[in-house]
């Protein structure tokens, strides 16, 4: 069977990839709206961020068998996870419906949750992640948002007919996949609550007490609960949009998500016997078969789909400028690079427990290369030509404000964000040398 | 609709301009907060008691309680003879809960053939075989001899580490603190011990012949345990 840490060094290329050609385009795009500037620093900052996470624990997974003194490591995972979750808590305020609309409150707003993440980072490493789930917690006032903007342009679209009000619903449900895409995919474990029991599992298993503490358990279980009340609320949503409207590919991806977690939950109360096997004997392995289960759903979305989401995101909404001539050849190949790299992931994934010789293997992957290349000026036609930003949408309803911000100014937020990963990874540095 | 200003309170009334999307919204905080307050409860109070009580190392007291079984063989060995004898494992009654612990092996030989009593000389192995035992323990007395007609003792340990000293052991619970004590599986075969005579005559001479042989007993003392568990408090 293929194992877990297998797709942790992909996901690391993807992100990392994703996230330095979307900062790159969106350098390139002249003449973006605030918003678009600002959303498309924060995702690609966020994916790059996120990258260099992964990145780190690619190389703890690859060493954490021999004596490597991998402290170093561990605190850049741990505090880049966390810069990167304020990061992505910080989307929904300003996608697809700002809040933040008048210049001082994007500046001491944006520039206070970069602090609040800075010390954050910090004081979980000085306290050892003993309350690392806690910081979960800023995921509440964006789910908030994210269901509010959903629910409202979902209803005007139905109930007014207003077409164009779908670019918000639909911008609003990915921004939601995007950030809860894992939770969501152990929706009935949470809803039967047992999500509980794999909880106590991994404090048992791992022996430490840092998982008993009850703040990071409340953090978890507010991520868990949002996740499962967010597929709820896509699949009631999108039936009820797809009963006046039809189906479409958001319909199936919520759907496939929904039909995913109701699965896993039953998986996961069949496996209960084991998950407490810790407490009652020795904790024993889960079933092979289970653990295939969940590479090819919860791991997949996180580390292979969820960039793609974000991608998807970049093109669609405009939030670079895919169609000059300067961005269009470095958009097209990324598109085309990622589409292979997941796809690869896969082909590799399901070889490792299918009797798939390697020659079938290649021979599949060198289909899909040459009908990603066939079809790759159909692929961008859908993903750009159909796409338009959401500004357009709120200009239009007379509710997005253009404040007197040049620029340069929302480039300061990347730099001071690029200041902060140096400066953290500096101090993980330092702190793991010393304790 | 006024120009957009920027002001958080018109912002918010836009978002929650639609009555009816309004409904769905509140209904689904309501449900948000229904799943968090008893996922919540499951997880910080019931589970958080379990997990407190098992991710804490506890100490435990394991007692064995002993039962013998014993089996006897009587052979008469001839002079310069190697007699093989089998015992039979399978024969014994192992009470339930009750695991093979080691083997006592006496040899005793008593010397009545011929004119001076002079004592013949006894040997004794226990022949490495297919029995499920360790083999290798430094606790094994595997071999042995006499020719002072004193009993001869060999010793076997059948299961792991077994002394039957009472044990002091830490563990989260009662399974794992048991765990090196339920294995099934040892003492499984046959005990093969090899008897060896040498007659001994006073000045090596025995004019009538009449010391050619001699009656051996083997006396297996089978010691079988069970483990009995406490929690130091």
């Amino acid at each position: 069977m293929a194992e877990l840490e297998s797709m942790v060094p992909v996901a690391a290329i993807v992100y990392l990839l994703l996230g330095i050609v979307s900062l790159i385009l969106l350098n390139r795009s002249k003449n973006r709206i605030w918003i678009d500037f600002m959303v498309g620093q924060i995702l690609g900052l966020c994916l790059f961020i996120q990258g260099l996470a992964y990145s780190s624990h690619s190389i703890i997974l690859a060493f954490s068998d021999g004596d490597v003194d991998l402290q170093f490591f561990i605190f850049s995972r741990n505090s880049l996870f966390i810069i990167s979750g304020f990061l992505a808590a910080t989307i929904p305020l300003l996608f697809p419906y700002p809040i933040l609309q008048n210049s001082s409150t994007i500046k001491y707003i944006i520039s206070g949750i970069l602090g609040m993440s800075l010390l954050s980072a910090v004081y979980m490493m000085m306290t050892n992640y003993r309350y690392f789930g806690i910081t979960d917690i800023i995921f509440v006032i964006p789910f908030v948002l994210l269901i509010s903007v959903y629910f409202r342009f979902l209803t005007e679209e139905i109930r007014n007919n207003d077409l164009t009000a779908r670019r918000m619903s639909f911008a609003a449900g990915l921004v939601l996949i995007g950030i809860h895409g894992r939770e969501m995919t152990w929706w009935l474990a949470q809803v039967i609550s047992i999500n509980d029991e794999f909880v106590g599992r991994g404090a048992i298993e791992l022996g430490e007490f840092a998982y008993s503490y009850a703040p990071a358990w409340i953090g978890y279980n507010i991520n868990a609960t949002i996740g499962s009340i967010a597929i709820l609320i896509l699949t009631v949503g999108e039936s009820w949009r797809a009963s006046h409207k039809g189906m479409n590919g958001f319909l199936l991806v919520v759907l496939l998500i929904f039909a995913v977690g109701t699965i896993s939950g039953i998986a996961d109360y069949a496996v209960l016997d084991i998950v407490n096997s810790c407490m009652y004997s020795v904790c024993e392995d889960y079933p092979e078969t289970y653990d295939i289960w969940y590479n090819f759903t919860t791991n997949a979305l996180v580390y292979l789909f969820t960039p793609l989401i974000a991608m998807y995101i970049i093109l669609n909404f405009d939030i670079i400028d895919s169609r000059s001539s300067e961005n269009s050849w470095m958009s097209r190949i990324i598109v085309i690079l990622m589409l292979l790299i997941v796809t690869s992931s896969m082909i590799e994934l399901l070889q490792s427990f299918l009797p798939v010789s390697e020659m079938v293997s290649s021979a599949i992957l060198a289909m899909v290369v040459a009908i990603f290349i066939g079809w790759e000026e159909r692929i961008m036609l859908k993903l750009v030509e159909e796409g338009e930003s959401i500004s357009k949408k709120l200009i239009s309803l007379d509710e997005l404000n253009i404040p007197d911000m040049e620029n340069n100014h929302l480039q300061l937020f990347s730099k001071a964000v690029g200041v902060m990963v140096v400066f953290i990874i500096l101090l993980s540095a330092v702190y793991s040398a010393i304790i | 609709m006024d120009s957009q200003k920027g002001d958080f309170s018109e912002i918010l009334s836009n978002i929650f301009s639609n009555s009816e999307a309004n409904r769905y919204i509140l209904a689904s905080i309501i449900a948000t907060i229904i799943m968090f307050s008893y996922t919540g409860y499951d997880l910080l109070v019931v589970r958080s008691d379990a997990v407190n009580e098992y991710t804490n190392l506890k100490e435990w007291s394991i007692v064995f309680e002993t039962q013998n079984e014993t089996m006897q063989a009587v052979e008469t060995v001839q002079d310069d003879e190697t007699r093989n004898v089998l015992f039979d494992l399978s024969e014994i009654n192992i009470p339930d809960g009750f695991t093979i612990g080691y083997i006592d092996i006496i040899i005793t030989s008593e010397e009545e053939s011929g004119i001076s009593g002079q004592c013949d000389s006894v040997a004794g192995d226990i022949i490495e075989n297919d029995l499920t035992a360790q083999w290798n323990d430094p606790q094994n007395n595997l071999s042995g001899q006499d020719s002072s007609c004193l009993p001869i003792e060999l010793d076997l340990t059948i299961y792991p580490n077994y002394d039957g000293e009472t044990l002091t052991i830490s563990a989260i619970n009662e399974f794992q603190a048991l765990q090196n004590w339920t294995d099934t599986g040892w003492g499984e075969g046959e005990l093969s011990i090899d008897l060896d005579l040498d007659v001994n005559a006073p000045f090596g001479i025995d004019p009538l012949g009449s010391d050619t042989d001699e009656e051996i007993t083997i006396d297996v003392f089978i010691v079988m345990f069970k483990p009995n568990i406490s929690l130091i408090e």
